[in-house]
């Protein structure tokens, strides 16, 4: 038992922790802003759901549950791959992105150091919905 | 050699795209992972690395289905990538661009010329085997740079089909399909050579006797002769003659032998043409000349 112990000690991953991707105060409230926000979007017609997510939290609400590693990480990508475009053309930092697909459409964005992704319809208002969540 | 027709098509429209709207910093247009085209202002690296974050979002976008069109908004600029056919066109724009002017340029001119440079493209197969022999201008160009590139041609090659894409628009007039046109043009030629045929009115006379043909009319040879002077070796063969109830007829005519019926306006013709057309002597009728 005691050699069980000892192994377990020796493989443990040690967690380290930036401070700077730790969310401050004023992240987490815009966070809570931002949650209150996409719940009244999320009644809009055509909004299939949304990811909230920042360094220390996440909100997701999806119509297909089961496909919600799918979304997550399709999010994250458009968001990485997004900045590493507008990084090659020296535009900036990304502030939206809006793909448009065959079947449906999805808004990232980026507030306050959270990112948000808005999964939509085809038919659904982008533009509205992006002035709904700005602040 | 097809994307090398495209190459050169969209390589100049896209040069043009930044022309009329300056404020379009970049463009390109890519197809299956490989750069078709592009404007000077963008480097070959830059969007080779544009396609792979592309194709990255592209591998995992099976939520919202195949992917359109990506819109990224940035701080200082915005970059679009389009569907357009089977190809992508990047837009890349300061924020002084105005979007709606860019995507109507954009979205109506590129997808017109994937079209057209594919109805070019099977004229351009059937030239290829006549090779050019005027050397083009050495020209500055971003096609010749992409095929070079995309394509795996060595220099040579390169400028021999660049040439041969240089003399297409000039060759391909003569393989157009264009049938139509050829069979029209002796019609053309004919028509403003003869005049509407005049329409003379006369008055119905009997004629009779053992040996006169049913069919045939005479008319006056004053008629005649101002027929053949307008139409000259054009063969009048036979007339239309309409009786004012509107029944017509056509027969065969002669001049009247008779002097003395000449130069009085009338027209000697049959019992049978006179019950075709619902007449009698006296009656007028008009007659013309029917042109062979």
């Amino acid at each position: 038992m005691a050699k069980k112990k000892s192994s377990q000690q020796e493989n443990a991953t040690p967690i380290i922790v930036d401070e700077e991707e730790i969310a401050t105060p004023e992240e987490d409230q815009t966070f809570k802003d931002l949650n209150e926000k996409l719940a009244k979007i999320r009644k809009n017609k055509g909004v299939i759901g949304y990811i909230l997510r920042n360094t220390t939290s996440a909100t997701i609400d999806l119509k297909e549950p089961e496909k919600m590693v799918e979304y997550a990480i399709f999010s994250s990508q458009v968001l990485d791959s997004s900045q590493e475009i507008s990084d090659l053309f020296e535009t900036g930092d990304v502030e939206n992105v809006l793909i448009e697909g065959k079947e449906n459409k999805v808004l990232c964005m980026k507030i306050d150091g959270n990112k948000i992704s808005i999964f939509m319809e085809k038919g659904a208002d982008a533009a509205d919905i992006q002035k709904q969540i700005s602040p | 050699m097809e994307n090398e027709v495209y190459a050169f098509a969209l390589k100049n429209t896209l040069q043009e795209i930044q022309n009329a709207c300056p404020e379009v910093t970049s463009n390109f247009i890519f197809k299956d992972g490989k750069v078709i085209a592009k404007n000077k202002n963008t480097e070959q690296e830059t969007a080779t690395q544009t396609i792979e974050a592309f194709d990255a979002i592209a591998e995992r976008a099976d939520p919202i289905g195949d992917l359109e069109s990506i819109t990224i908004q940035s701080a200082e600029g915005k970059v679009n990538i389009a569907a357009m056919e089977e190809f992508y066109l990047t837009t890349v724009s300061s924020k002084e661009a105005d979007e709606k002017y860019v995507n109507t340029l954009t979205r109506i001119l590129i997808p017109i010329v994937i079209k057209l440079s594919e109805k070019i493209q099977p004229a351009s197969l059937d030239n290829e085997t006549s090779t050019t022999e005027p050397e083009p201008e050495p020209k500055e160009d971003d096609a010749y740079e992409a095929s070079e590139e995309n394509f795996g041609l060595n220099e040579d090659e390169t400028e021999n089909n660049e040439t041969n894409e240089m003399d297409q628009p000039e060759e391909e007039e003569p393989a157009m399909p264009e049938p139509e046109p050829a069979d029209e043009e002796p019609e053309i030629d004919d028509e403003p050579l003869l005049p509407e045929p005049p329409v003379t009115q006369l008055i119905v006379e009997n004629l009779g006797g053992l040996l006169v043909p049913s069919d045939t009319v005479r008319v006056d040879q004053d008629v005649i002769t101002r027929w053949n002077e307008l139409y000259g070796d054009n063969k009048i063969k036979e007339v239309e003659v309409e009786a004012l109830n509107g029944k017509t007829t056509r027969c065969k005519f002669k001049n009247i032998k008779k002097s003395k019926d000449t130069g009085k306006g009338i027209v000697k013709m049959p019992e049978k043409i006179q019950l075709t057309l619902e007449t009698q002597q006296g009656e007028l009728v008009t007659i013309k000349p029917i042109i062979e």
